[in-house]
């Protein structure tokens, strides 16, 4: 009893020492600068010259401030179109590869590929390929017969939200097709032997299930595509800066502007601080209304 | 993991800790200076000199034009400031105001050629008297025109537009030889372009932007609101292309490198560039003309100066005077086809190109605003300027775009 007990506390022991150094990694990376944001969000701390304590006037302002409240709704709707379209595309890629197939292979690097590039390469990429002088976009379709002349893919508010919601979707696609191909191979094939022995065809299967067996693995996906968009910023600040007219600016983007334009960081900070608490009841409710039927 | 995949490992990771260990090194002796990517043609070889010849060695930073400011003011946030700066002259006043430059006066006034040296830096380094930077590098704005289409569109290539009402003119002259040819060109979601390129038209006409002591915005004069509608006109009768719209810099100058614009407004370095790599295009200068007649010019450039908290003061000052003495402005600057920031030295640019000429003249008596807030009013893409010009220009509502920047100027100037 006592040598278990030892062995047990020494294994405990062994135990904190292997997360050791991941729990300090968190809390170098992310817990003590968290920390520093909300001091600083009580502050007016300008990015050049003397700062001052104001307590929660940051707060007050930013409740105020119809840009902020504006680029929320944007990065909303922005939300709003680019998760559909990602969770449909993977969906349909991840079927088609997730089978073992002489072809799987290459097909699942193919769609994963533009994963691995960086946002700020991607955006520069398609910036290119939509430009007006030398995109191959409109290159193609003048090529086709559709375009007399080169078309303006952002010269619209809804044209450049379009064109970067097609750049994203294409980079993030691959991601999310792995999340949900994970799920999908986690379902028992027994299952499936079954529903065939009882007559379901392909359609009553997927929808019997491959559906609600991977309702965990899309709510994981799900939150993990949420606020990845609701922190979009690269493709924003690259493609189209902002415009046309101030039409694509998120709450990055401004939380940006705010601390390096306006050179308010206790304001932008203020601005991060509530993005966090809004992520946070978010993915909660996501996570919540996702759950499965065993922990309900 | 095989073999050659651990040497590889290895070799990577043996390969940064030597790049790591250089980079302490170089940090530890040497003078840290940086400058934007614009002025990096000129300040590599001009720190290789340096270097070649001073005991007190220099390490060069190139930082990328946009995101200059935003690395400064980090560093000077975490109090690790490089020991020179070179750095837009327009941010001058906003960086002196808030105490992050050294004051130099007292050696700036001993230089034997303190009163050659360009009125416009001087004057945007100059907060209350006292001096917080000198000039490293001038650009002047100026209009650069296609003689080849000029010609073929039966206009004389040696008579360019001396009013507005002369390009548009010849702009429609030159949007009727079809084939994509378009008369006129301008980046137009692009706050910093347009300060270069568009004020000049306001100013050679009498009007402002901002009154003389930058505190009160003028945008509601009809001198700005005539210059609008000026672009206004040429937009909406076809005479620039579609895609300057959304152009937020990137093809300032590329669009008249087709060969396919008649008239774009840019800067001295495109004569250069033109010469350079594109011999094919016959090209003219001239200042930018006012509504009727009168000519102006935007002075820019980088202004150098000693950030507070550099650990090298004395090299760094010892360097930038070194910069602005005559063999250095002529070898260097002049003959590397860049403004030199001295009246005296003009000669050794122009050197027989009369349109280098047109470019020295127009540097020389050209004027920059002054204002502590000239990134959130003009250069933000996404600020008050260049959301006027958007709307005005684009949305044809004039007046509705002026009233509207107008008071977001007011508002910003006051600290909002």
């Amino acid at each position: 009893m006592a040598a278990q007990a030892s062995l047990t506390t020494r294994n405990a022991w062994a135990g904190y020492l292997f997360v050791a150094p991941c729990l300090l990694m968190i809390a170098t990376f992310f817990f003590i600068p968290l920390g520093m944001t909300l001091w600083m969000s009580l502050h007016d701390w300008p990015l050049f010259g003397a700062r001052s304590f104001n307590g929660l006037d940051n707060y007050v302002q930013l409740a105020h401030d119809d840009s902020f409240w504006q680029s929320l709704l944007f990065t909303t709707k922005y939300t709003l179109l680019v998760t559909p379209a990602l969770f449909i595309a993977a969906f349909i890629l991840a079927l088609v590869v997730q089978r073992p197939g002489r072809w799987s292979g290459l097909f699942r690097t193919a769609y994963f590929l533009p994963v691995v590039i960086g946002m700020s390469a991607a955006s520069l990429l398609w910036v290119w390929l939509y430009n007006d002088q030398v995109g191959v976009f409109s290159a193609i379709l003048m090529k086709v017969g559709l375009l007399d002349e080169p078309l303006e893919w952002f010269d619209t508010a809804n044209g450049a939200l379009f064109s970067i919601v097609a750049m994203v979707t294409w980079k993030m696609t691959g991601f999310t097709m792995v999340l949900l191909l994970v799920g999908m191979q986690a379902i028992p094939e027994d299952l499936y032997e079954a529903a065939r022995i009882d007559g379901a065809n392909r359609w009553n299967q997927l929808r019997y299930i491959t559906l609600p067996l991977m309702r965990q693995t899309f709510a994981l996906a799900l939150t993990v595509s949420v606020i990845g968009s609701y922190l979009a910023f690269d493709q924003f600040y690259i493609m189209t800066h902002g415009g046309p007219q101030n039409s694509t600016i998120s709450v990055v983007y401004w939380i940006y502007r705010a601390a390096f334009t306006y050179s308010k960081v206790g304001y932008a900070s203020a601005m991060s601080v509530v993005l966090l608490l809004i992520l946070i009841v978010m993915s909660f409710v996501q996570l919540y209304l996702l759950r499965s039927d065993d922990n309900a | 993991m095989n073999t050659s995949g651990r040497a590889t490992l290895l070799l990577g990771a043996s390969l940064i800790f030597a790049a790591s260990a250089c980079a302490v090194a170089d940090d530890a002796n040497n003078a840290t200076f940086w400058v934007r990517m614009q002025d990096s043609s000129v300040a590599t070889p001009l720190v290789k000199a340096w270097n070649a010849s001073h005991k007190d060695q220099i390490s060069l930073t190139v930082v990328p034009n946009d995101d200059f400011m935003t690395k400064f003011g980090t560093a000077a946030a975490s109090g690790n400031v490089p020991d020179i700066l070179a750095v837009d002259l327009i941010y001058v006043p906003q960086l002196a105001k808030a105490g992050q430059l050294t004051d130099i006066t007292d050696k700036a006034k001993a230089l034997p050629f303190a009163g050659t040296l360009s009125k416009a830096h001087m004057r945007l380094a100059n907060s209350g008297g006292r001096q917080y930077a000198l000039p490293f590098s001038a650009e002047g704005s100026l209009l650069v025109y296609n003689k080849g289409l000029f010609k073929k569109a039966g206009l004389d290539p040696n008579s360019p537009p001396k009013d507005w009402a002369g390009i548009e003119a010849d702009a429609k002259k030159i949007t009727a030889l079809g084939g994509g040819v378009k008369g006129f060109y301008f980046s137009g979601a692009c706050g910093g372009c347009q300060i270069f390129t568009f004020t000049p038209y306001i100013w050679a006409s009498g009007g402002d932007i901002l009154s003389a002591d930058g505190k009160t915005p003028t945008l509601d004069k009809p001198e700005v609101k005539n210059a609008l509608n000026f672009y206004h006109r040429m937009w909406s009768t076809g005479q620039i292309s579609a895609g300057s719209k959304t152009d937020a810099g990137q093809n300032f100058i590329n669009t008249f490198l087709t060969g396919k614009v008649g008239m774009v407004g840019t800067g001295a370095f495109a004569i250069g560039l033109l010469k350079r790599e594109h011999p094919e295009i016959d090209f003219g200068v001239t200042p930018f003309p006012g509504e009727k007649g009168g000519t102006a010019s935007f002075a820019g450039g980088d202004s150098i100066g000693i950030p507070k908290g550099s650990k090298h003061p004395g090299t760094a000052f010892e360097f930038i005077s070194w910069c602005l003495t005559e063999p250095v402005q002529v070898e260097y600057f002049a003959k590397n086809g860049s403004i030199p920031v001295r009246s005296d030295l003009g000669k050794a640019y122009v050197n027989g190109d009369p349109r280098l000429q047109v470019a020295f003249d127009a540097f020389s008596k050209g004027q920059a605003p002054y204002s502590d807030k000239f990134n959130q009013l003009i250069n933000d893409n996404n600020g008050p300027w260049a959301t006027m010009v958007q709307e005005a220009v684009y949305g044809g509502n004039v007046d509705a775009a002026v009233k509207k920047a107008q008071t977001r100027f007011t508002e910003i100037l006051a600290g909002k």
